[in-house]
């Protein structure tokens, strides 16, 4: 599975951790992306989320494209390995309503930009 | 006064008379050495560094290449037997160039001997499983993983195993806050658990790392490994 000979990562031979060019890496993202998406429909039915299916895309979609900067082969690749190790606790239902949900974080307040609202928060 | 052994004192023979210490035995010791050597000259591929620390714990350091080739030699030669896998640990130190270092005790139970291997790593170089070799590797390189996110190539089924569904980053790893960076609570309007970002008030962010005593004072200063063999040394020989 992982390949053997090495990549080159700016100035140094590496190891690779599964692809070896860039190429294979973005296919490995795509499939990723793909598996996610297809998944939506059944995440949102056997988790009973209050939130839609388009919803639920944008969330995905926003949660993917926070890394696509992201340009070493080998980051991809660990960040895709981690997004494979998700879906899997996802869909075989390891996870809970409230992991799940943790994505959308409906809790948060978002943090004050403006002089004048950073004012007011700090006077509490 | 108070006299502090070091390594120096223990290789230079001398009795040791405090009840409370460890005696070397020095026929062990020497068999030690001897098997030390013999698996530098039967891998010199990938054997770096054979040590002896604590006076009598072998340890052999190898790069992250050689994991299978050497615990399979351990595993099987008929002089060595290391048949059973005791633990697996890791150590984070960033300031090195490969921060992680994975550390496999092994433990003839033919030989009632133990050995231990070093290698090292970084975030993003892979390091073989050793799971076709020894079974018990399983476990205990899925806690390496979800602790250091140390990468395992060809691990059966590496997964998180101690931290909780969602959980981010690797809790093991010295640039992990000591607090985390989520906290959870249940939310009675939600009706459910909920994670948000930890948000300590500044008289909390304050914290004393250093103990204000000495754990090991014996061990101030002088590194305690005896070198058996180097992988450079022998290359100057030849």
């Amino acid at each position: 599975m992982a390949a053997k000979q090495a990549i080159q990562v700016g100035t140094k031979n590496v190891r690779p951790v599964l692809s070896i060019d860039r190429g294979e890496a973005k296919a490995r993202v795509l499939n990723l992306y793909k598996a996610w998406y297809r998944q939506i429909p059944y995440v949102v039915k056997e988790y009973d989320m209050p939130k839609s299916e388009d919803q639920c895309r944008a969330k995905l979609k926003e949660l993917f494209l926070k890394n696509k900067d992201v340009t070493d082969v080998r980051v991809i690749d660990m960040l895709v390995i981690k997004g494979q190790m998700e879906l899997k606790e996802t869909v075989n239902m390891w996870k809970q309503k409230g992991h799940i949900m943790a994505y959308f974080k409906p809790t948060e307040e978002p943090k004050p930009k403006d002089f004048l609202s950073k004012f007011f928060s700090s006077n509490e | 006064m108070q006299r502090v052994a070091t390594k120096t004192d223990e290789a230079a023979p001398q009795v040791e008379t405090r009840p409370t210490v460890a005696k070397v035995d020095p026929l062990q010791k020497s068999q030690l050495v001897e098997f030390g050597k013999y698996v530098a000259e039967c891998l010199p591929k990938y054997v770096q560094k054979v040590q002896l620390t604590a006076g009598n714990e072998l340890e052999i350091l190898i790069p992250s290449e050689g994991v299978i080739p050497i615990l399979q030699f351990l595993k099987d030669h008929h002089n060595a037997q290391f048949a059973s896998l005791a633990d697996i640990a890791g150590m984070d130190v960033p300031s090195r160039p490969n921060r992680f270092e994975i550390i496999y005790n092994l433990l003839s139970l033919r030989y009632n001997a133990r050995i231990r291997v070093k290698t090292y790593t970084d975030e993003l170089t892979p390091v073989d499983s050793a799971c076709d070799v020894f079974k018990a590797a399983n476990w205990y390189e899925r806690e390496i993983w979800d602790m250091y996110g140390v990468f395992f190539a060809n691990h059966p089924d590496l997964r998180r195993i101690l931290t909780d569904y969602g959980f981010e980053g690797h809790p093991f790893r010295k640039d992990f806050p000591l607090s985390g960076y989520v906290e959870v609570r249940y939310d009675d309007e939600q009706k459910r658990v909920v994670v948000e970002p930890l948000e300590l008030a500044q008289e909390f962010r304050r914290f004393e790392l250093s103990a204000p005593w000495e754990q090991f004072p014996n061990f101030r200063g002088n590194p305690a490994a005896e070198e058996v063999t180097d992988a450079t040394d022998v290359k100057k020989d030849q």
